[in-house]
Order: C-alpha cells, then sequence, then structure tokens
C-alpha cells in the first residue's frame, strides 16, 4: 500500500473504510430487508447524508494500466467487479473459491498479490492492479509465462493465471528462488490437474532466465 | 472396446481390419509424435485470455444461483418467493422439479438477476417451509435393519450380484498356511474441478440458442437442453472452447443446464449458471465411498488359494461404483457378493477410473499384509499373483528406481521418529476407442491447414496432438495447422470418460491426414514428373518426389481455389486397449504426531504410442497426486445428526497442495511396442493409493484400513499395534 485510506479525499472514487464496510453490513445482512436496501440505496446520493455507502457505486479503478470506469455495489468484491462489471471484463483471475482459499483470482495490487475474491472493489481504488493480462500476451510472455508453457506447468490451466501471478511477483522479490521457497511461495494457490512439480519447474527455470 | 458396467470393466471385441490403410509405424520414428510438445493452447493460459465457460459474459445476460435444502430427507411445503421476485434486478424465479428432497444441498428453487450479488440476495429472500423427515448418512448406520429408509419401500441395502462357489472358496481356505481378513473403507471424495459445473444458455427467444458448457461431452448436452428449450437439437449449438476440469463428473446437461435452460426460455436473455464452490462440493457429484470385507488365504510358497469378499458401493442415492475383487489378482477359489448400500447423500458419480483405485486400495493392501504374513517380499509375491508379466518389468523398472533394495523388511523397524517406508502396488485399464470421431481436415491454397472436429480438451492435450498428427502426417510444423474443436457444429466426437478420447479421436484425425496427404499428393503429382501418389515424400516443409522438390506454397498453389477437404473416419487398427502401470511410494510417519510426509513417487505407465511424451507425463504426474489426496486427506465428513456435509470448501476439504508435493517420477514404459494409441488417464491414477498406504505399513507398521490415512488413525494403531477400522 503506498498511502493511508485517510489520504483519500475525493467521496465518489475513494469511500473510506468505514463507510463502505457499513455499506457491506446492510448489504449482508440480507432477505429480510433487501426491499429496504434498494429504496434506501436509491435515496442514499443526498449530499451530506451521513456515511452509508450502499446502492450503485461509481468509481474508477487502474487496471493494467488503464483507467476502468465502473459502477459497483460496495460489497462487489475486486474480482466480481473485473469479471462481471467492466466492461470489457477482465476474465483472467478465476473465480473457484470465493472465499479465498484457492488462489486462483491472484491479482498484484501495487505489485503485491491479493486474492482479488478478498478485496472489495471499492478498497481496489487508487492502486494499481495488475492482472495475469498485465504480465504479458501469448506473443510476448513474460518469463514465468512462457517457462509456464515450455515447462508444461499447466493442464486445464484454471488455476494457471494465478500461479503466473504469484510466481511473477515472488521473483521480482527473491530472483533466485530455491525449489523450497518456490513451494512456500505457491503454498496459496490450489491445482487440481496435478501441475504443481512442473509449476516448481518452470518457477526455477523463469528465475534462471531472468537472472541471465 | 472398454465398457464400464457398474464400475466394472467389461471387454468387447473388435474386429481389425488389416487392410485400412497405413499405420502409425515404429513408435520411435515419429518426428512430432512420441516427442515433447508444449501445448498448444498453453500461451492463451497462461496469459488469462483462454475463454472458458465461466469467462463468457453476454449482452443483457442474467446470473443464476440455486437454492439449496439444508436438510437431508425433507418434503417441501411451500415455497414464498414474493420478497424474492421484488428485489429490484430479479428476472426470474424456477423451483426444482422435485418435492421430497434426500439429500442436504438438493436445489429447490433457482434465481435469475442482472447481477451474482442480487442473484444471491433473492436466494436469501425466498421462504421455504419443510416436514422434515428422517435421515441417514452413515454407511454403518444405514446398514441396520431399523435404519431410516433413504427410499420409503426399499431397503437400503441393495445386493447387486454374486460371483462364485461359496463352499469351495471355503473349502480352500482349509489348505491356507495363512489367512489374512480386514475390512477396508474409502471415503466418498470430490472431483474439485476448479471451474465448477455450469453452462451459459444463450436463448433469446428465436429459433436456434447457443449453450457455452463446461463438459467433457461437446454432443452430450442439445439433445436434452432442445427439449427444455422447445427447439429441435440441431437448432441448439454447444461450444467447448477450453475447460477447467472434469475428472469425469461432467457429462450432460445435468441439473445446472436444465435450470439454466428454463431460467432462458423464460426470461428470453442469456442466463449464466456456474455452481459455487459450495454447490460443487453438496450437488456435483463425488466418488462413491467402498467398504469392502475381504479374507484371503495364501500358501507360504505364496500362492494365494482362496477369496472371500463382501463389497459395498457407497454412493448415497445413486448405485456407487467399484471393480470387483480380487481385482487384478489370481486368488484362486473366489466367492464375491456386491451390495449398493444407499445413504441420504447426492449419487455418486464417475471419477477418473471409476470404482479402481477403491478395488485397488483394498487388494493391494490385502496382498501387502498377505505378504507380511508369509514373509515374502511384496514386489515377488505380486509378480506370482499377477497374470500379466508386462507388470513384471514395471515393477523391476520402479522398484530400481524408488531404491526399493533400501527397504527394511521389518515394517516399523528403522529407528528414530521419522520413520521411513516404502509400498507398491499395480493397476490396469482398457483405454480402448470406439468408432465415433468424424474429422476434417482443409488444405488452402494458400498453404494453411485446418483440422476441424467437435471433441473437447479437459487439459488432456487433445488440441495439441490433433494439430502434430495432421502435421506429421504432411511434414509440417506444429505452427502450420490448426485446430477447431470444442463445437457442435463440427464434425462428432466422442465423450471424454474411460480414457477413450485420445483411441478414438486420434484414429480419425490420423485417417483424415493420411487422406489429405492423397489428395494433395494427386495435385501435385503433375509438377513432380507425374510421381505416383504413394512415393511423394511430405517432410520437412517439402513435397518431393524422384529428386525434384516443391516448397509447400508452391505445392499448395497447385490446389483448386477452395482447397481440398479430407474427411477421417475411426479406424480399429490405429488403437488397441489395456495398460498396464505399477506405482511405488516412499513416505516418512512421524511416529510421535502421526504425521504422514510423502517422500518420493514413482509411476510407469505404458500406453503404446504415447502421442505426446510432455503432456503424458502430465497426466501421470496428475494420476498420482490426485492418489496422494484420496490416500492421506481427502474424505467427504458428514454429520450424523445433521445429514449435512461438514467440511465442503477448499479451507476444509484438504486437496494436496505445494507443500505436500513430493518428488515425483513420472516414467513411460517405452518397452511398450504397439504401434497404436491407448488412452492412459485413468490408468495413472489407480494404483497410488495402495501404494501410499503399504508405504505407511512398512515405515511405522500400522495398517491403516480406512482413508484417509490420517494422524488419528496412525497415532490409534501405534498405541494398540493392530489394525485400524473405524465405519
Amino acid at each position: 500500500m503506498t498511502k493511508s485510506r485517510d489520504d483519500r479525499e475525493d467521496q465518489k472514487h475513494n469511500p473510506g473504510r468505514r463507510k463502505f464496510l457499513k455499506g457491506v453490513g446492510i448489504a449482508g445482512a440480507g432477505a429480510a430487508i433487501a426491499d429496504h436496501l434498494w429504496t434506501e440505496a436509491e435515496a442514499q446520493e443526498k449530499p451530506g447524508t451521513p456515511t452509508t455507502l450502499s446502492g450503485n457505486v461509481k468509481i474508477t479503478l487502474d487496471v493494467n494500466g488503464s483507467p476502468r470506469d465502473v459502477q459497483v455495489e460496495p460489497r462487489t468484491t475486486l474480482l466480481n467487479a473485473l469479471r462481471n462489471h467492466l466492461e470489457p471484463a477482465v476474465t483472467g483471475p478465476k473465480l473457484v473459491c470465493d472465499v479465498g482459499t484457492c488462489g486462483a483470482c491472484t491479482v498484484l495490487l501495487d505489485g503485491k498479490p491479493a486474492y482479488s475474491c478478498l478485496v472489495l472493489a471499492v478498497d481496489a481504488v487508487d492502486r494499481k492492479v495488475t492482472t495475469v493480462e498485465g504480465l504479458g500476451s501469448p506473443e510476448s510472455p513474460n518469463a514465468v509465462q512462457a517457462a509456464f508453457v515450455e515447462h508444461d506447468a499447466l493442464m486445464c490451466g484454471f488455476c494457471t493465471p494465478g500461479f503466473v501471478t504469484t510466481i511473477s511477483a515472488y521473483l521480482k522479490q527473491n530472483p533466485n528462488p530455491t525449489l523450497a521457497e518456490v513451494r512456500e511461495a505457491c503454498k496459496g494457490n490450489f491445482c487440481r490437474c496435478g501441475t504443481y512439480p512442473r509449476v516448481f519447474e518452470a518457477a526455477l527455470a523463469a528465475a534462471k532466465s531472468t537472472a541471465g | 472396446m472398454p465398457r464400464v458396467v457398474n464400475g466394472v470393466e467389461q471387454m468387447v471385441e473388435i474386429e481389425v481390419d488389416a487392410d485400412s490403410g497405413p499405420g502409425w509405424g515404429p513408435n520411435d520414428k515419429h518426428t512430432l509424435l512420441n516427442q515433447r510438445l508444449t501445448r498448444v493452447d498453453g500461451p492463451l493460459k497462461v496469459a488469462g485470455i483462454a475463454r472458458y465457460t465461466y469467462d463468457q459474459r453476454l449482452p443483457g445476460m442474467l446470473y443464476a444461483r440455486v437454492l439449496r435444502c439444508p436438510h437431508a430427507h425433507a418434503r417441501v411445503t411451500s415455497v414464498d418467493i414474493d420478497a424474492a421476485s421484488k428485489i429490484p434486478g430479479v428476472k426470474a424465479i424456477i423451483q426444482a422439479p422435485l418435492t421430497e428432497v434426500r439429500f442436504a444441498g438438493a436445489p429447490v428453487a433457482a434465481v435469475a438477476a442482472t447481477t451474482p450479488e442480487i442473484a444471491g440476495d433473492a436466494l436469501r429472500a425466498i421462504k421455504v417451509n419443510y416436514e422434515v423427515l428422517p435421515h441417514v448418512v452413515h454407511a454403518h448406520a444405514a446398514i441396520r435393519p431399523d435404519a431410516p429408509k433413504v427410499v420409503a419401500e426399499e431397503n437400503n441395502l441393495q445386493e447387486k450380484g454374486k460371483n462364485g462357489d461359496p463352499q469351495k472358496a471355503e473349502a480352500a481356505f482349509a489348505t491356507a498356511d495363512a489367512i489374512v481378513e480386514g475390512e477396508y473403507i474409502s471415503a466418498r471424495i470430490h472431483h474439485v474441478c476448479l471451474e465448477t459445473h455450469g453452462m451459459v444458455v444463450d436463448y433469446r427467444g428465436g429459433d436456434t440458442a447457443t449453450i457455452y458448457a463446461s463438459t467433457q461431452g461437446t454432443f452430450t448436452i442439445a439433445a436434452d437442453a432442445a427439449k427444455e428449450l422447445g427447439l429441435t437439437e440441431s437448432a441448439v449449438t454447444v461450444s467447448v472452447e477450453h475447460m477447467g476440469g472434469g475428472f469425469g463428473s461432467k457429462f450432460g446437461l445435468g441439473l445446472e443446464g436444465m435450470l439454466a435452460c428454463r431460467l432462458s426460455k423464460q426470461t428470453k436473455s442469456p442466463v449464466k449458471l456456474m455452481f459455487t464452490r459450495y454447490d460443487e462440493f453438496v450437488m456435483a457429484g463425488n466418488r462413491s465411498g467402498s467398504w469392502q470385507k475381504l479374507k484371503a488365504g495364501v500358501k507360504k510358497d505364496g500362492t494365494i488359494v482362496a477369496l472371500n469378499a463382501r463389497q459395498y458401493r457407497l454412493g448415497g442415492l445413486g448405485q456407487g461404483s467399484q471393480a470387483g475383487q480380487p481385482y487384478i489378482y489370481r486368488m484362486g477359489d473366489t466367492y464375491r457378493e456386491i451390495y449398493a448400500l444407499h445413504t441420504n447423500e447426492d449419487s455418486s458419480i464417475a471419477m477418473r477410473a471409476p470404482g479402481h483405485p477403491q478395488a485397488s486400495f483394498a487388494v493391494e493392501s490385502l496382498m501387502d499384509e498377505l505378504a507380511y504374513k508369509i514373509k515374502l517380499d511384496p514386489v515377488e509375491f505380486r509378480k506370482k499373483n499377477l497374470r500379466d508379466e508386462v507388470y513384471y518389468r514395471q515393477l523391476d523398472r520402479a522398484a530400481r528406481e524408488i531404491g526399493w533394495s533400501r527397504r527394511n523388511p521389518i515394517a516399523g523397524g528403522n529407528a528414530g521418529p521419522l520413520k521411513r517406508g516404502l509400498g507398491c502396488a499395480v493397476g490396469t485399464w482398457g483405454g480402448g476407442g470406439n468408432n465415433q470421431c468424424k474429422v476434417d481436415v482443409t488444405i488452402a491454397r494458400d498453404g494453411s491447414v485446418d483440422v476441424a472436429v467437435g471433441t473437447q480438451d479437459l487439459g488432456t492435450g487433445t488440441r495439441t496432438y490433433t494439430r502434430a498428427i495432421v502435421a506429421e502426417e504432411l511434414g509440417l510444423t506444429i505452427k502450420d495447422v490448426k485446430e477447431r474443436i470444442g463445437n457442435s457444429k463440427l464434425g462428432a466426437a466422442n465423450p471424454s470418460g474411460g480414457s477413450t478420447t485420445a483411441p478414438s479421436l486420434s484414429p480419425s484425425v490420423k485417417d483424415a491426414a493420411i487422406k489429405a496427404r492423397m489428395l494433395m499428393a494427386e495435385r501435385v503429382a503433375p509438377l513432380l514428373g507425374n510421381a505416383k501418389a504413394e512415393e511423394i515424400v511430405f517432410a520437412g516443409g517439402k513435397v518431393s518426389a524422384g529428386g525434384q522438390s516443391l516448397s509447400w506454397q508452391q505445392a499448395t498453389a497447385s490446389l483448386p481455389a477452395a482447397g481440398i477437404t479430407s474427411h477421417g473416419e475411426w479406424r480399429a487398427d490405429l488403437q488397441a486397449r489395456g495398460v498396464h502401470g505399477v506405482c511405488f511410494a516412499e513416505v516418512e510417519v512421524d511416529v510421535e504426531t502421526g504425521h504422514v510426509k510423502p517422500i518420493k513417487m514413482v509411476h510407469i505407465q505404458d500406453g503404446g504410442l504415447p502421442l505426446n511424451r510432455l503432456t503424458m507425463e502430465s497426466q501421470i504426474n496428475g494420476g498420482m497426486i490426485q492418489s496422494l489426496g484420496m490416500a492421506l486427506w481427502e474424505g467427504r465428513v458428514m454429520d450424523a445428526h445433521l445429514g449435512m456435509m461438514l467440511n465442503p470448501g477448499l479451507g476444509d476439504y484438504k486437496v494436496p497442495g505445494s507443500l505436500e508435493m513430493p518428488e515425483l517420477v513420472p516414467l513411460i514404459d517405452d518397452d511398450d511396442k504397439r504401434e497404436a494409441v491407448i488412452g492412459i488417464a485413468e490408468g495413472c491414477i489407480i494404483p497410488a493409493v495402495g501404494a501410499l498406504v503399504n508405504a505407511v505399513f512398512n515405515a511405522c507398521g500400522v495398517r491403516v484400513r480406512e482413508l484417509p490415512v490420517t494422524p488419528d488413525k496412525i497415532l490409534m494403531g501405534l498405541s494398540k499395534g493392530t489394525q485400524i477400522t473405524q465405519i
């Protein structure tokens, strides 16, 4: 994180943490008050009304270096915003568990890996969001992406964006890791097809290729 | 060809036509096949732009969610959707076609809304009243005569077959020098496809519809979807560009597809219904559990004289699956009874080698116990009782690789609290193909080559070998050929189940490629001194004969404006059935904590002609890793009183992760000289569980007969010094 949340000024684009959490509280309270929520949401926009942020919020996200305007609810996760609210969608990060257990939705926030299913979209404002698409392309892959292809570090490929993102960030922090360190770095990412050994190989090969 | 009937493979003979055309040639003479080819969809997948069903987002698309019943057995008495349907953004709410619910998680209603968040709100706003009925979710309770009935008027225990003569088996036991009797139990485990089950149904009220499906069978969906949508089958196109894992669980329209069709039809909008992870655990199926009571008698020389087996398939509402004992071994006079034992759980469905890892785990444990009892080396003991000699060389090779000579023959005999041990096991599968794939190869005048067939790539490398077969036949590189797959408007293809895809698809691709080569040869013959078509050589991007040579571009320039298209059909002589695999494992058991750490696994697998060594090795790795989960960590935990699954998430249901990975050695058995393609995906998941539990026994002397082998069972065994079975 580059600056404290209190530094944020623009109410519309920088909902403070306390405010949006209230919004989440209401939205999450569920069925019984769902109707009220929506009427409330419409009444929300009145200037000067204290605090509760609810309904739709217009924000701008910095995704892979481009400003992206999007309307979300305060409870909308960054993952959902990327996949289901941005137009056009950014679908590299995958929705697999939605509760921070699998790593398939990993993105970089200001260069650090984060589960985008655990980050609210409104909390990603003013932070640089990098998805796997922002790391390289099929024509011009980064070292990790190229090594994944070369070492067959993917099968179905659904976990792959998460692994690629995690490892790409890790190699910046530790350009010359041991196998044990790579395994440790990947412990927040699950694969089901069984690519782990080749993920490790690819990560070590990518480190080697960038070291030279 | 292999057919799996109730989980037990049956042999079906195929006539081979010897004159059907050129074959593959020797396995060591290929230029692209049997090499290490990186997968052609790799660059798209690593860059995050491969489009999966879950990534589809269409204009005006609605998001659907499913409301599940929280009770294991209940009658739905009322559903109140008033509040839910008033939520802005909710477009449709439908009820699932069930009034009596027999497992916790069964669908009760489904909603479609403009965002996933609103769909979630709507679920919470639906009020359902239930009449709760008695339930039973554990096998040991369900088998009691007074247990609640899963289906009224029907016994929970259903006999499914008896084989052999019980009197003969009993008599043979009298001739045995040693007898082992045990109950082996494997937990129900989950596929955990990372892309959950789901579909996007794009029907906007017209005469046609498109369905994007996460499926193992492009051609298994349109008929049922058409019925739901009121269309003709051919008006429904199914698309499966990329899919995120199936492992046997994704065939047909399914409940998710049916509900999505109904919602789409009602709203005349595209509807996306992808299961949540919770849905996936409680509604998307699982590998059936098993409970096997085995008794075997053995002579001192290692000859097994008798087996008595009582096998229960634990498939919840379904029939379950379990291969019959003595599985692949010779055991003299055998008698077995197989039953389905029902509980209030969702039905098991096919999972990679349905019924086989369960049977293998039990019989390989039994084999190990017998070997210790008569003090024979487990490898030699297996050889003595195996029918097929291919295993002998595989056992020897893998034994060398793992360092079997290091093994302490005394279980638990190594010093210190961290005890290492070695184990082995053996597996088989069919892996033959069938006549379903229709492939077109088109060579255009500009030199481009297209191979088209509606098949699907599950991550197995189908796209890559489809291209490679054509490129090799035409003397081109992988990059010169483009494949189009995953669409029901392309040539028919079989669903990917039972390791049948490669042996069904690759002969048709080869046939089309050979025919394309011959069509080309006839066209270019006049440019090559009127050479005979069969004498024209396609190699290295050139077309040559009699000392003359054309570049590929020169050659294709002679084609008609529309290019040429060949049509390939399946050829039985290009495939075969029957694979062999052997797995060895080394583990380290901490006898103070009961923790098992896998150290190394070796799996050797034959499979005729390896289409692509790189992806084949990956599949072998995958088999070992998924087996690790089944052996050591995975298992559905059901609460007896609530009737619910207690671990329906990746935080509680432990799948193998990076920290647990042992050293993995995938070996391709190149002594298999069959010039034929055989499916290997299932073969390489079967033996590893047995190898692991046997390694645990060798390490610490505790025979854990119930999967998964968790620390509590190890510690219990160490404290009692006896076999552990808890059901």
